[in-house]
């Protein structure tokens, strides 16, 4: 642990400021990240579901939409024996779904979808909502207003309705149905969520911009671009990470939420095509059959809140290696 | 000036409305399907019929026609002046037929007071969530701030990941089994709701995100807060640390979360569709969600407007709230 | 780690932690869940009415109040007996209403509201006498007016129900029906026709009445537009249930929305209504034949698994078993004695738009017809909750042929006949797309059969999961209908005319979306449906079926059964395969609970 008491830490991270010459924010904030343990174990998570899901025709112990003839709800290996009597077979390590097909390749292939709704569109989201934010914050009077004006606009849309509506309108279309319904699922995450990043920085850039060190940099010249990303963004991060780390949970149980109510991403029933099941999906098929197969429901809820986990650890390293006081 | 700020601001609700009104019609009209395609397993309406049901309902005017019929007013088919939204007429429901929309959502069964509406419910509930979230999320967030990287910090960031991992429709069978099934403290089918604990596991089920994100968000701003050059100076004047904790910190670390409570009480207003199909809560979320499946044109519209105007109001109430928290924004 | 018991304690461990956080801060919930009584009897509410709460009735003087506790589902759309149109609804509306005819548990349709019937010579006018004395549960008459207006009703087209066409058989109807309100003078004309063929008469079977309240007005005629046998079954459906015309009125559009209007009589009186969260239905002590003996309550929980628990817990009496729940109650000795499992008249088919490649031809027809397997599918989809079928009319309904063998599972003869068919073989098949509205069970469905389609014929099928509505509004119409969907048919009245005349006739709405057309089954059952002779007339839909079967139109699939868990102190229950509710709501007044065996 770097940070084990607050007072030491100060202590130490002044003492390196004296001692070593100053580097760039990034490098120093990466070096500084690889140094917090819990960060890099949620990287590490992070890129160990991302391989395994992207190269599930290799890992997946069975095809993921094989239907095992009469090999239907077997309970997972280390259960031996479901609640109604059935034995578990070691060849289907986290058990069978109702229809007989094996939960761990699924959930190995619904890694793929999952974790790129949740990454995509929050990056996205963060681009468009952090330069309309700074912008707005720091430029303020007219652009301010219009640019807030917007936001209100988009932010008056009840979310769920317009991820609805939009899905709907737009499925049928050659849109729609690009990437299995990706691309319009992003966009529709995109559309409605960019405002709360916009906000939340623009009200971030309001309270940094009367301190103390902006006065400084300005009265020694520095132009607005360097005043920006130099001294206003680093600032404007620790919420954003935080919300960073929630929205890309959030993103994958939306998904999982349109495809309970009937419009998430098309399947295909292909073996070799790309995103044949997600979590999401499979967390609504699970939930209905929760008494009798609960490993349906259970193996990729693990699998959201370890990715959730790990994106928080990574959230909390980032914020604290971007974290100015702690240079 | 604060008044004038409030004023202009609720001037410009009017066009926002109409905006969101324009783009949920366009959209709404663009999805296939009608009002009268139910379930696929039944047999279709037959053409008579359909017309008549058209008729009855305006759907044989031009588009433009159905949309200023819907907000400023129309003649009805029996050739009648009927106002439309700006007379607070949100129109007759496509699906639950001879109701209205404004009726079923804010009508209280007759000789019942207004809590007993279906958005009275959704009120209760809603705020009762909130206050949940709040009471056990602040606290833990700043619990988890102060006792950054110790074991209460990790059980905090541990709860708070499943708050946010796990959907609804789960965490609620799972306090189910929990409260209900396993400690007998509560039924599990709710018979009435005038029984205070029935509230208890719709409200933590409803609160939970929330609940998560409010701790997260908590202790990041607390952390933020206690980096501070004001909070050391406090310390070094020798200030006792209940002091500098209360005064210094928290009024500071509150901030971002007084920004979310507006959104976040909306949200959980129209975010109760879960809880309804589980515990046959008599709220007003699943008219959110399924008027869009049901393609019940008024009802999508009203909810949309409803939410827009919640949404606007809890925004203002943050704005003005956040220039109370911090003098240094001034409200413009 | 063996059972979910043992999962769960996983779960409860986690979640009791966050409770303790909670209970860390001073005050958790105004409503703290710990100061509550470890026990499932809910505390005595301060509401000065006495709520019915049979496991809060402490009393051991007073008899113990009989309550059938039964999980509907989702709340109704809509009440009104014309213009409601959905099982649910129905469910509501039968234990209120008493149609002029109704249906015994053998689906036999038997004197209702009216004691007798008769048609004339040509079966174009049919005869009601209503019982003597009926009265409302209020204590109101109840004569013939009450039905002509409900049947009125039925077809203005100001009401707009959605079954409002299955009144069209009687003359003019249709007419009145497609007329425009706007254009008064021409509304009123079409009303005055059916105002004439539909009368009620006193008695003396010549005198017009007047008033509700005359109780000699016991004679209702129905003249039709054609030969018609099996009106009298029409009739006996909801949508000529009597709603009082001045409650209706009264009550407003919404009328139907509160107990206060909803006077009938039927075997129970509606005594409270609480929208999505409780009905109760106490017996009608007016009713004039076997008086109920238990309360009905209805609750409005959606998801099954909730449902589920709460039986578990004995909060309700019957519920809807779920495919998923099917593996845990029967490897229970207990709860395996409470399932109740039997027929239902549904039959579901893979259909095909028959203008479009390669489904217009019949070999590929039949092909998949003999490369699907029921029995797999049954076993592994349906849980064993349903059964394979060959042939189209399910079992319980007349016509119905259990007999069928044709196009029965048989891998090798379906690749033979793939090869008899214009495509010559797999290769040569166009892409072959399956749509579907969207949904975690529909999902399982097409996956499986995809599967089952590689397997079985080496075909692969793509599938198209929509919008549910998208779905149904794709259905309605040939140039929209999708290729292949998975479609069912329940039936409206127990009668083969509505599973062949209604259904496959090509003048039919649904022959029309899949462009089914065969002229030579038209005229059989255009002859079947005026036929008086009962068995003459039960031959002729038999051939039509046969007829049906031979051409194969539609891939049969599956009929689904009927399946619910009953506990075991409810008795008198007598089941019917039109049941969608509760099993017995065709019998409601029979069903009793056996209070000494109430834990």
């Amino acid at each position: 642990m770097s940070t084990v008491d607050y007072a030491v830490t100060e202590l130490s991270a002044e003492e390196q400021i004296l001692a070593r010459p100053v580097r760039s924010l990034w490098t120093d904030a990466m070096a500084r990240l690889k140094r917090n343990h819990l960060a890099i174990v949620g990287l590490i998570m992070i890129l160990f579901f991302l391989v395994i899901s992207f190269a599930a025709p290799l890992i997946a112990p069975h095809p993921p939409l094989k239907v095992y003839r009469g090999m239907s709800q077997l309970p997972p290996v280390f259960a031996k024996v479901s609640e109604s009597g059935v034995k578990a077979d070691p060849r289907f390590f986290f058990g069978t779904d109702s229809i007989g097909r094996d939960v761990l390749s699924r959930v190995i292939y619904g890694g793929r979808a999952s974790m790129l709704v949740g990454i995509i569109p929050v990056t996205v989201i963060l681009i468009i909502g952090t330069t309309i934010g700074l912008i707005s914050g720091y430029a303020g009077g007219w652009v301010d207003n219009l640019l807030m004006r917007l936001t209100d606009v988009v932010y008056a849309f009840p979310d769920l309705l317009f991820y609805i509506l939009l899905m709907i309108t737009l499925r049928e279309t050659y849109f729609g149905r690009m990437l299995g319904g990706m691309l319009l699922l992003f966009l529709a995450l995109a559309v409605v969520s960019w405002v709360g990043v916009a906000r939340l920085v623009r009200s971030e850039v309001l309270a940094i911009k009367e301190k103390g060190f902006i006065e400084a940099a300005r009265s020694v010249g520095a132009s607005n671009s360097r005043i920006i990303l130099r001294h206003i963004l680093p600032n404007t991060l620790s919420p954003l990470i935080v919300w960073a780390a929630f929205s890309i949970p959030r993103m994958i149980i939306v998904e999982a939420v349109l495809g309970y109510i009937g419009i998430g991403l098309r399947l295909e029933t292909n073996d070799n095509a790309f995103f044949i099941s997600s979590w999401g999906g499979l967390m609504s098929t699970g939930q209905a059959s929760i008494t009798s197969q609960p490993w349906v429901l259970l193996t990729p809820s693990i699998c959201v809140a370890l990715v959730v986990l790990s994106f928080t650890f990574i959230g909390d390293g980032l914020r604290d290696a971007f974290d100015p006081r702690m240079r | 000036m604060t008044l004038r700020f409030i004023a202009r601001r609720a001037l410009w609700t009017i066009p926002v409305l109409i905006l969101i009104a324009v783009v949920t019609f366009v959209l709404m009209h663009l999805a296939p399907g009608g009002p009268w395609d139910k379930d696929p397993g039944k047999r279709n309406v037959d053409a008579i019929t359909l017309k008549n049901l058209e008729r009855l309902y305006g759907l044989d005017k031009p588009a433009w026609r159905q949309f200023t019929a819907y907000m400023i007013g129309d003649f009805d088919h029996e050739g009648e002046w009927k106002f439309g939204a700006i007379g607070g007429n949100l129109g007759p429901s496509y699906r639950q037929r001879g109701m209205t929309v404004q009726d079923i959502l804010f009508k209280a069964p007759a000789g019942k007071p207004f809590t007993e509406s279906r958005f009275g419910y959704s009120v209760r509930l809603g705020v009762l969530a909130l206050f949940l979230a709040m009471i056990v999320g602040i606290p833990s967030g700043v619990i988890a701030a102060l006792k950054q990287n110790t074991w209460i910090d990790y059980l905090v960031t541990l709860i708070t990941n499943i708050g946010v991992s796990v959907p609804n429709f789960v965490m609620g069978i799972f306090l189910v089994i929990l409260f209900a099934v396993q400690l007998k403290l509560v039924p599990v089918a709710p018979r009435t709701w005038t029984d205070p604990r029935v509230w208890v596991i719709p409200s933590f089920v409803l609160a939970f995100g929330t609940m998560a994100y409010t701790a997260r968000l908590m202790r990041s701003s607390m952390l933020e807060v206690m980096r501070q050059d004001y909070v050391r100076t406090a310390r070094a004047k020798g200030l006792s640390e209940t002091r500098v904790v209360t005064i210094h910190m928290l009024k500071n670390a509150l901030i971002p979360v007084v920004t979310i409570l507006g959104p976040a009480l909306a949200g959980l207003l129209v975010g109760s569709f879960v809880i309804e199909s589980m515990f046959a809560f008599p709220g007003i979320g699943r008219e959110f969600v399924q008027s869009i499946s049901n393609r019940d044109y008024s009802m999508i519209m009203g909810t949309t407007l409803i939410y827009a105007v919640l949404i606007v109001a809890a925004n203002l109430s943050v704005d003005v709230v956040y220039g109370l928290l911090d003098p240094r924004i001034k409200i413009k | 780690m063996r059972s979910f018991k043992h999962w769960s304690g996983i779960i409860a461990l986690v979640l009791v932690l966050s409770m303790l956080l909670t209970a860390c801060t001073p005050q958790a919930a105004p409503t703290a869940a710990a100061e509550g009584e470890p026990t499932a009897k809910p505390e005595p509410t301060a509401e000065p009415t006495k709520e019915a709460e049979p496991e809060a009735e402490p009393t051991a003087a007073e008899p113990v109040e009989k309550v059938l506790r039964i999980n509907e589902g989702s709340y109704p759309d809509i009440i009104d007996p014309q213009r409601s149109s959905y099982v649910g609804e129905i469910g509501h509306l039968q234990l209120i209403y008493e149609g002029l005819t109704t249906f015994d548990t053998d689906l036999e349709t038997v004197p209702g509201a009216a004691e007798s019937w008769e048609y004339n010579d040509d079966a174009t006018e049919l005869t009601f006498t209503l019982r003597e004395g009926l009265q409302y549960s209020d204590g109101s008459p109840l004569n013939a007016m009450r039905f002509k207006f409900s049947i009125m009703r039925n077809i203005d087209p100001n009401t707009a129900g959605e079954y409002s066409y299955i009144t069209d058989y009687i003359l003019g109807a249709a007419e009145w029906r497609s007329s425009d309100p706007t254009d008064a003078a021409a509304y009123d004309a079409a009303k005055a026709v059916v105002d004439g063929n539909v009368q009620a008469y006193k008695m003396d079977g010549t005198t017009v009445c007047d008033s509700y309240d005359d109780t000699d007005c016991r004679i209702l005629t129905v003249k039709l537009g054609q030969p018609t046998p099996y009106m009298h079954t029409v009739l006996g459906i909801w949508v000529a249930y009597p709603a009082k015309e001045e409650n209706i009125t009264e009550g407003g559009e919404n009328w139907w929305n509160s107990s206060v209007w909803q006077i009938g009589n039927g075997p129970f009186i509606l005594k409270t209504l609480e929208p999505f969260v409780r009905a109760r239905f106490v017996p009608n002590p007016n009713y004039h034949g076997e008086k109920a003996k238990v309360d009905i309550e209805y609750s409005y929980i959606i998801d099954s698994a909730i449902s589920f628990q709460a039986y578990l817990n004995d909060e309700f009496d019957i519920v809807g078993l779920a495919s998923e729940d099917l593996q845990t109650v029967e490897s229970d000795p207990e709860l395996s004695e409470q399932m109740l499992i039997y027929p239902q008249a549904c039959t579901f088919a893979l259909q095909f738009n028959l203008t479009k490649e390669p489904f217009n031809d019949p070999s590929v027809r039949k092909a998949f017809s003999m490369a699907l397997d029921r029995d797999a599918y049954a076993q592994d989809v349906l849980a064993g909750l349903g059964t394979g079928t060959l042939t189209w009319i399910p079992e319980g309904i007349p016509g119905a042929n259990e007999a069928e063998d044709r196009w029965a599972f048989d891998p090798e003869a379906a690749k033979a006949e793939l090869a008899n068919s214009v495509y010559g073989s797999v290769e040569g098949l166009p892409l072959i797309t399956a749509t579907f509205g969207d949904s975690p069970r529909n999902r399982v469905r097409w996956e499986w059969m995809a599967d089952n389609f590689k397997k079985n014929l080496g075909v692969e099928i793509e599938l198209n999961p929509i919008d549910p509505t998208t779905f149904t509004s794709l259905t309605k119409d040939t140039s929209t209908m999708p290729q292949m969907i998975l479609l069912g048919w329940c039936s409206d009245y127990p009668d083969p005319q509505n599973w062949l005349s209604v259904y496959w006739s090509s003048s039919s709405e649904f022959a029309k979306s899949v462009a089914y057309a065969n002229p030579e089954l038209d005229a059989l059952l255009a002859q079947a449906d005026v036929e008086l002779d009962p068995d003459a007339r039960l031959k002729m839909y038999e051939d039509a079926q046969d007829m049906l079967i031979e051409e194969l139109p539609a891939v049969m699939f599956y009929n689904r059964v009927n399946s619910f868990l009953v506990k075991p102190w409810v008795t008198g229950i007598e089941t019917t395969p039109q049941d969608g509710v509760f099993p017995g709501q065709y019998a409601a007044n029979l069903i009793d609970i056996d209070t000494s065996l109430l834990p």
